[in-house]
């Protein structure tokens, strides 16, 4: 391939992640505008699905960002941009998560659902077209979500970017930084779970 | 595989998840809430000493005052004001134009353009005074900007 074509492709498929972190580093602050927009969904989903909560996933959404930002001059490009933003984000998220279990003691009663859970966030997108259905899938998304958090945070995090995020083994093994032997055997203990959870709403 | 272990229905479930996500909308407004966030983050993150007398009043407040900790605190935050009420040192006099003020590891800057949110890479040059210096840049503050000097920084 020519010279010519090369920088055609790399006109097309725009800057690579490494080269906008090397351009924010020097000052090029859309350069990192333009990393949160190729991120924000992603760490969105996997926030989200660890925390069940939309209003703290934005604020962690934006805590990640900024911690990611400031930290930029250390990311010495020994694992990828995608890698350490991931584990900046599960990192704190966990973080979070400790300090959430530990104020769960005083939680306001309106945080509270009638079975003493943390209440969740119902998606909306699935049931606005769709009124009929909206109570059985209420059901459904609550039991989820409560089966999730009855999961460890670790084995959240392998359902998270496997099964929703769709990552592969050695993806997930690299941002969480164990072997791809640890990661599918996580994986297989929160599968067991969920199903003795979940057993009743999977057919058979 | 036995039947217990077949995870395709649990799996096709969980892919539910997925539609989990506040819509585009709220994509396309994160870039602008990102740099709101940030430009309060920087009004409201309190400077060095008054996390150092925190720190130092630990024990105090945790019922077990030390005479030698409240000494130590009392001598850090004299040094503190006494450090920054001193002389701006030569050679990092603000600038009648171009705005900067480079002050112990500290770069206010503005840009001509109000809206601008970048400091040009000229402008942390002219304030760091040629020195090699790793000044980053943050997002806008009110007209200016402000960057900070990673090494410095407090």
């Amino acid at each position: 391939m020519s010279a010519d074509a090369t920088k055609v492709l790399d006109l097309e498929n725009g800057p690579t992640d490494e080269e906008l972190v090397a351009e924010t580093v020097k000052g090029n602050l859309a350069s990192y505008d333009e990393l949160i927009r190729r991120f924000q969904s992603r760490l969105y989903g996997v926030i989200y699905h660890l925390t069940s909560n939309h209003e703290d996933t934005n604020d962690m959404l934006m805590e990640v960002f900024d911690k990611a930002y400031r930290s930029l001059p250390t990311f010495r490009g020994q694992s990828s941009f995608y890698t350490w933003i991931y584990r900046i984000a599960i990192n704190r998220t966990f973080n979070f998560l400790e300090k959430r279990k530990r104020r769960q003691g005083a939680m306001s009663l309106n945080e509270i659902d009638e079975d003493g859970l943390p209440k969740y966030d119902m998606p909306d997108p699935i049931q606005r077209n769709n009124p009929s259905k909206s109570s059985m899938l209420n059901e459904l998304q609550n039991k989820l979500n409560e089966s999730m958090l009855g999961l460890s945070k670790e084995h959240r995090t392998v359902v998270t970017l496997y099964d929703i995020q769709g990552l592969a083994h050695a993806e997930i093994a690299k941002i969480m930084g164990s072997t791809e032997g640890t990661v599918r055997s996580r994986l297989h203990y929160a599968h067991k779970q969920l199903q003795k959870s979940l057993g009743i709403y999977l057919r058979r | 595989m036995n039947q217990k272990e077949d995870f395709t229905e649990l799996q096709k479930l969980l892919r539910l998840k997925r539609l989990e996500t506040p819509g585009q909308e709220y994509f396309d407004r994160f870039v602008d809430a990102f740099h709101r966030y940030q430009r309060q983050e920087i009004l409201r993150e309190e400077p060095w000493y008054t996390k150092l007398v925190e720190v130092l009043m630990e024990p105090w407040v945790a019922g077990v005052p030390r005479l030698a900790t409240v000494a130590a605190s009392a001598a850090c935050l004299v040094a503190g004001i006494g450090f920054f009420l001193g002389p701006v040192a030569p050679g990092s006099a603000p600038l009648a134009d171009g705005k900067v003020l480079h002050s112990k590891g500290i770069l206010v800057a503005s840009n001509p353009a109000e809206d601008s949110l970048q400091i040009q890479p000229e402008l942390i040059d002219t304030a760091a005074g040629g020195e090699v210096t790793q000044l980053r840049p943050l997002y806008v503050n009110g007209h200016g900007a402000v960057a900070y000097d990673s090494r410095l920084a407090f």
